[in-house]
């Protein structure tokens, strides 16, 4: 299985692809334009948000995975859906990706 | 040696990130800081990260190191700006003198 | 998302993985601890008490002892306090995720999350704290802490002018969640 991690794109046959993941590394970038803020903002928009996050401490308390494999979980994605992806899609993308790799779900 | 620095050091932080994961951002690579603060022992995340046991795991100072902003970004200003960030023993290198 | 989510956590229930009802019962007693956050209280009692600012500043992890504060979220978390002052600014964020003190603040604000505040609060805070309505004087220094490890930090703002006969209680809903992340400051007349 080929992922794509920012700049780097092909495999050479029989070369470990270099796994620097850097899209998530933003200080300092410049692109993202300004803050915006929602007042009033409740903990978790949708329902199913509240789900993944209690799913992830769950999971984190089982010793599925620890909170370091998470966060590089995240930082794998590729940049295109880390760009784009909600907050908690994010969590909810990295914990299928901790279960597929540990093969707890297939 | 698990603590290689202590409170007032000097310390440049490694040039780039090697593969994997790491807790130093790039903004801070090869730059000039004072170590802050020292907060014991901790696992090192870039090993955990690769889901190495607590039990095997490289344990490493954990430092609170101070970087003079208008140097993080090459700037002049008259307007003074800190960064501090929690860097583990491996992200740091002893400062040479001063060029 | 909402049928992606049920149909791993369907999974994981056939599997004897985790429990639907479980997560649901955390959800609940996650939403309540959310409102017992302590930051408000924490820092009227350092306006107050100058012994327990100092502790508060020494260890923050054994201030919160003190007023019954608990830091544990995925585990025990180590707490710093930093103060501000007529000559620095504090502000935090965390640039390579969203590392926020959770059981002290309560869920952190999408904006905190954001790759805007992420990128930008290092390298402009001064731009960043306008845009939230905060203009510093020039000469006060600003201090961002990023925050990279398993600890947490939480900014001290200064004790607003005119609130000399208020106790505690009324001095804590003065503290806004933005002033405890350094972007506001506390008002007189500002609300919890």
């Amino acid at each position: 299985m080929v992922f794509l991690y920012g700049r780097w794109r092909f495999a050479r046959a029989g070369a470990s692809l270099p796994i620097v993941p850097t899209t998530h590394d933003v200080g300092g970038a410049s692109e993202f334009g300004p803050i915006v803020r929602e007042a009033g903002e409740p903990p978790f928009h949708h329902e199913w948000e509240a789900r993944v996050f209690a799913l992830n401490r769950r999971l984190l308390q089982l010793g599925l995975y620890n909170l370091d494999e998470f966060r590089f979980a995240i930082e794998r994605m590729p940049a295109d859906a880390y760009l784009t992806s909600s907050y908690y899609e994010k969590w909810f993308l990295a914990i299928e990706r901790l279960l597929a790799e540990k093969g707890v779900v297939p | 040696m698990t603590q290689r620095f202590h409170t007032g050091d000097a310390v440049r932080t490694r040039a780039a990130n090697p593969d994997g994961h790491t807790r130093l951002p790039r903004y801070l690579c090869g730059r000039r800081g004072t170590v802050e603060a020292v907060h014991g022992v901790y696992p090192l995340p870039d090993e955990r990260a690769r889901g190495i046991a607590l039990t095997s795991c490289t344990k490493e100072a954990l430092y609170t190191v101070v970087f003079d902003g208008r140097e993080v970004w090459r700037e002049r200003s008259s307007e003074p700006l800190s960064i501090s960030a929690d860097l583990w023993d491996c992200y740091l290198e002893p400062e040479r003198a001063a060029k | 998302m909402a049928s992606r989510v049920g149909a791993l956590v369907a999974k994981l229930e056939a599997k004897g993985i985790v429990r639907e009802a479980e997560l649901d019962a955390a959800v609940e007693a996650f939403l309540l601890s959310t409102q017992r956050a302590g930051g408000p209280a924490l820092v009227a009692r350092a306006w107050v008490d100058p012994a327990f600012r100092a502790r508060l500043f020494a260890d923050a992890n054994r201030a919160l002892d003190e007023i019954g504060v608990d830091m544990t979220h995925w585990a025990q978390v180590k707490l710093r306090a930093v103060e501000n002052t007529d000559r620095v600014h504090n502000v935090i964020v965390c640039t390579l995720c969203s590392c926020y003190p959770v059981s002290l603040l309560g869920p952190s604000p999408s904006w905190y999350k954001s790759l805007a505040y992420r990128s930008r609060v290092v390298r402009e805070p001064r731009a960043v704290l306008a845009e939230f309505g905060l203009k510093l004087d020039p000469g006060i220094e600003v201090r961002v802490w990023d925050s990279t490890a398993e600890l947490r930090y939480v900014v001290i703002p200064r004790r607003p002018e005119g609130t000399e006969g208020l106790g505690e209680a009324d001095l804590a809903a003065l503290v806004t969640r933005d002033s405890l992340i350094g972007t506001a400051v506390c008002r007189a007349n500002s609300a919890g």
